[in-house]
């Protein structure tokens, strides 16, 4: 049984991670963020791209993977987000960028839409990103595991997976309107300022 | 008569020396790009191409070449090495265009984030596959109806101009914040 709320769950990674580049999935997940944690460069926002939010993550942790800052490379992923690109496991483990941390927010849901069930409660997705060689995973379902988790997860050579199990309680959110364009733009001039020059 | 006994007709090269020409200009094209990141997937009519990255000349120190188990799932990583400032380059075939078209829409195009994108061409003539042709016929209606920009290269083209055209579909996809798709035809038409 889990006692976090997702709003909750997100206040935490964002305190714990100030300066990480973050890409966030779409629906709940960004627009709890936004009411949390406000607009912030270092959290690159998708409005849709369902299934995508773990690869966007994994292109831009090999992107950075010679470069100092900003350190670990962080998605955010909702369990039936995850399920509709699951592939990407597979690719993380085989490339496995150590600086690679993926939180999955994990209500059984698809919250945004009605709260459908997923796939996920018969789903182990520790052992499946151990299985797929993620260097490590672990699950949580309380403020202290997830405290520690999240220490875990900044200081440990990635790709590791945090699944968070959330309760179905929404942060009333406003929807999120701005050009992704703007988006894109407003990321890549935090990060150019974060780390103008590539190591090698 | 086959279509290799057509080419020998016509210009004096059989098939298999087409295929090499041209997966040799298409080296040629994403060499000259020099990209740090180059993605694919499983084609045969690619294979010249696709093993000069992977165990070839092309595979590089500082370049990393690795499958994408599906072409919107390398749409979206690409999409994120673009981002981070990255030179990501993605070759696959025309049948997983159907595949790609929702990432790339809500995220490439959307975001305005450039993406280079090398395809080839299948169900045409000399295809082997009995099949194929019933998404790769289609494959430029599709990405005309996604507003998703392309050029072909196929014999109308000169090989010679094959290289330098790849390299300028990179400048304009970049030129233009948006993916361009380069739809390569290496089985003879």
């Amino acid at each position: 049984m889990a006692d976090l709320d997702r709003a909750d769950v997100l206040r935490l990674i964002d305190a714990a991670a100030p300066d990480s580049a973050m890409v966030l999935g779409l629906g709940g997940i960004a627009r709890e963020m936004l009411a949390v944690a406000g607009r912030k460069g270092n959290h690159f926002i998708s409005l849709d791209a369902m299934g995508q939010t773990v690869s966007v993550a994994l292109g831009i942790a090999l992107g950075l993977e010679h470069r100092a800052a900003p350190g670990k490379v962080i998605a955010i992923e909702s369990d039936g987000s995850l399920l509709m690109g699951l592939s990407v496991l597979s690719t993380v483990g085989h490339l496995k960028p150590d600086n690679l941390v993926v939180y999955v927010l994990d209500n059984g849901v698809y919250l945004a839409t009605g709260a459908q069930p997923t796939a996920s409660a018969d789903i182990d997705l520790v052992t499946v990103a151990t299985a797929c060689s993620w260097r490590g995973a672990r699950e949580v379902r309380t403020a202290d595991e997830l405290a520690a988790a999240t220490a875990w997860a900044l200081t440990t050579e990635g790709p590791v997976l945090v699944r968070v199990r959330t309760t179905t309680t929404q942060l009333p959110a406003d929807y999120f309107l701005e050009d992704p364009a703007i988006l894109a733009e407003d990321f890549r001039r935090w990060l150019r300022a974060q780390s103008p020059q590539k190591e090698s | 008569m086959t279509s290799a006994d057509a080419n020998t007709e016509e210009t004096g090269e059989t098939d298999q020396q087409v295929l090499a020409q041209r997966s040799a200009a298409i080296i040629a094209g994403i060499e000259a790009i020099d990209p740090d990141h180059v993605l694919h997937l499983a084609s045969s009519t690619l294979k010249i191409v696709l093993s000069h990255f992977i165990d070839g000349p092309g595979a590089r120190p500082g370049r990393r070449v690795f499958a994408m188990p599906r072409e919107e799932e390398g749409v979206a990583i690409a999409a994120g090495l673009e981002l981070a400032g990255a030179r990501p380059v993605l070759i696959f075939q025309d049948n997983g265009v159907g595949n790609l078209l929702t990432a790339l829409l809500t995220l490439s195009q959307a975001y305005h984030l450039p993406l280079l994108a090398v395809v080839s061409r299948r169900g045409g003539l000399g295809e082997y596959n009995s099949m194929i042709h019933t998404i790769s016929e289609r494959a430029e209606a599709l990405l005309d109806a996604a507003g998703v920009r392309w050029f072909q290269l196929d014999a109308r083209t000169p090989v010679g101009r094959w290289a330098a055209e790849i390299e300028r579909a990179w400048a304009f996809a970049r030129a233009t914040h948006r993916p361009v798709f380069v739809l390569v035809n290496l089985m003879g038409s």
